[in-house]
């Protein structure tokens, strides 16, 4: 007999809160509905009533684990309207501090995946490396979270020791090559919990839209990165990693070969990190009025910004598009057909990123 | 088997749980606890300005004095306050702040008092600048010191017409 089976908005699988409706018949998943917005905080509108230092603030925190994309790509839309070049040391710096958040925003999904399939062994190696990335992110910002790095024109903070970080990454691709990618493809248990589960074809993901790794693991090769350099993309060299099977197994895959190669990225930004100023403006910025809309590849996808300035102290408009919304409907496509049981992963899989997509 | 090795590995080997001795050193640019020196404010607002969450207000007892409030509640602890103070009277220290530190809430709200002085040539009271502050931007002599703006900027003046007016009579003269 079909039944119908709520699961949130309080999460056995995520931290954060969205709801699922699945209708079920036996074991099996007959159809799904995704419910958002159970941390809607107004920032957009909140966005419009702070000046053009305090909104930068305001902007970091519409995510907890991308707050430096969030901060990046607004004051990369500001710097668009006012016609600011970017030094090129900061612009290295800016690309250096995105790959650590993509590095500690993969670990961190890589252990909720380990954790949801019941593999809580897996969940503390990975962790265990996380702190790494999250140290290295704290000895260079200062924060582990919210690392305040961006200003409209350039970065607070310089690097003054690049290849003191070195070291770190070197363990961390260690640990990359030995435990947690071997463990995910090779491990019967990790195996069976992930090949050929919550399937979406190339034909549903374009339907659906979905971007970044969830994307790029059914085949779709579109990053942001590589379609539209910003930042040192274009002089680091950018390879993007695209799997043809679009199971949970393909994500995974597709996430750890994004951290070996976000690895190479910070490397060669650290080693190649140009000398020179760190802003190209002083005090208090003036926006001329004007739009602009940016794109930047968070670790969950494409992220976009439209900003819109009056000249005045504040933006006129701030609107922003995160990648996890919409990512998160093709839920409903994946989990069609699929065991019950199953759900937690395939909604983990997505990496679904609630407060990104309620702001 | 090779559930084995890593068993017999694991005994041989220390734990791998991090002592809390063994913390990672605090960053210089850490971001911890406000501190507020009242004698370096010029209570010129620039902290409030760039504050998002509100958490710095100025009150002012008019003639008497300038208060800056802080309340760590609602800090986010970005540190554009003390990036931005043009006096470094706003610094950010290694400790990390109390959630709270008494009963009676100690700690959460500081307050700084900026006295207001009376000018010594025209009795007005404002916020006493600190020498440094004072050099940088007047470069005053030792009696001007204790001058309010307004008449810094006429002392400023006449002392600019005192340098100009001879070569005009001079021109006119001729």
């Amino acid at each position: 007999m079909p039944y119908s089976f709520p699961l949130g908005p309080y999460h056995p699988a995520l931290e954060e809160p969205f709801k699922v409706k699945v209708q079920c018949r036996g074991e099996v998943i007959d159809s799904a509905t995704v419910e958002v917005g159970f941390s809607f905080r107004g920032i957009e509108l909140l966005a419009q009533k702070r000046n053009w230092v305090e909104v930068i603030t305001l902007i970091e925190r519409v995510c907890g684990i991308c707050s430096n994309t969030h901060a990046m790509t607004f004051c990369m839309a500001a710097e668009t309207i006012a016609g600011i070049e970017v030094p090129k040391r900061a612009a290295h710096i800016r690309t250096i501090i995105a790959e650590l958040e993509r590095l500690h925003s993969h670990l961190l999904w890589a252990g909720v995946g380990a954790e949801d399939i019941g593999f809580h062994s897996l969940f503390m190696e990975v962790f265990t490396l996380r702190e790494l990335v999250m140290d290295t992110l704290e000895a260079i910002s200062g924060n582990r979270v919210n690392y305040g790095m961006n200003c409209i024109g350039g970065v607070h903070r310089d690097i003054p020791d690049p290849k003191r970080h070195l070291p770190a990454l070197d363990t961390l691709s260690k640990g990359l090559a030995e435990i947690v990618i071997p463990t995910f493809t090779e491990n019967p248990t990790a195996l069976t919990r992930t090949r050929g589960v919550g399937r979406l074809t190339r034909e549903q993901a374009v339907e659906w839209a979905v971007v970044g790794p969830v994307a790029r693991a059914s085949g779709l090769d579109i990053d942001v990165r590589k379609d539209q350099p910003y930042l040192s993309y274009a002089d680091l060299g950018f390879e993007s990693v695209v799997r043809p099977e679009g199971d949970v197994l393909a994500r995974v895959v597709v996430r750890a070969l994004e951290m070996v190669e976000s690895i190479r990225l910070i490397r060669e930004a650290l080693l190649s990190l140009p000398a020179g100023p760190l802003r190209a403006t002083q005090g208090v910025p003036e926006i001329p009025s004007g739009e602009a809309t940016i794109r930047t590849e968070a670790p969950r996808g494409e992220a976009f910004y439209y900003v819109a300035s009056e000249g005045g102290a504040t933006p006129a408009r701030v609107k922003i598009r995160t990648p996890s919304f919409v990512n998160i409907p093709a839920i409903e496509a994946m989990v069609v057909g699929q065991p019950l049981a199953d759900l937690s992963i395939i909604q983990a899989s997505v990496d679904p990123c609630i407060s990104c997509t309620d702001r | 088997m090779a559930m084995l090795k890593t068993i017999l590995g694991n005994l041989l080997r220390p734990p791998r749980t991090r002592d809390p001795a063994d913390m990672p050193e605090v960053p210089p640019v850490y971001r911890g606890a406000l501190a507020h020196d009242a004698a370096r404010c010029t209570a010129c607002g620039t902290c409030a300005f760039v504050c998002a969450p509100k958490a710095i207000t100025f009150t002012q007892e008019p003639g008497v004095s300038v208060s800056w409030h802080f309340f760590i509640g609602q800090c986010s602890f970005c540190g554009l306050c003390a990036q931005n103070c043009p006096t470094r009277a706003i610094s950010l220290q290694a400790d990390a702040p109390g959630a709270t530190n008494s009963a009676a809430g100690d700690g959460l709200r500081l307050e700084s008092v900026i006295r207001l002085q009376p000018c010594t040539r025209c009795g007005a009271a404002h916020v006493p600048l600190p020498d440094a502050t004072i050099e940088a931007l007047w470069g005053v002599e030792e009696a001007e010191r204790g001058y309010c703006p307004e008449c810094r900027r006429r002392a400023a003046s006449e002392k600019l017409r005192a340098a100009f007016v001879p070569a005009e009579e001079a021109h006119h003269d001729r």
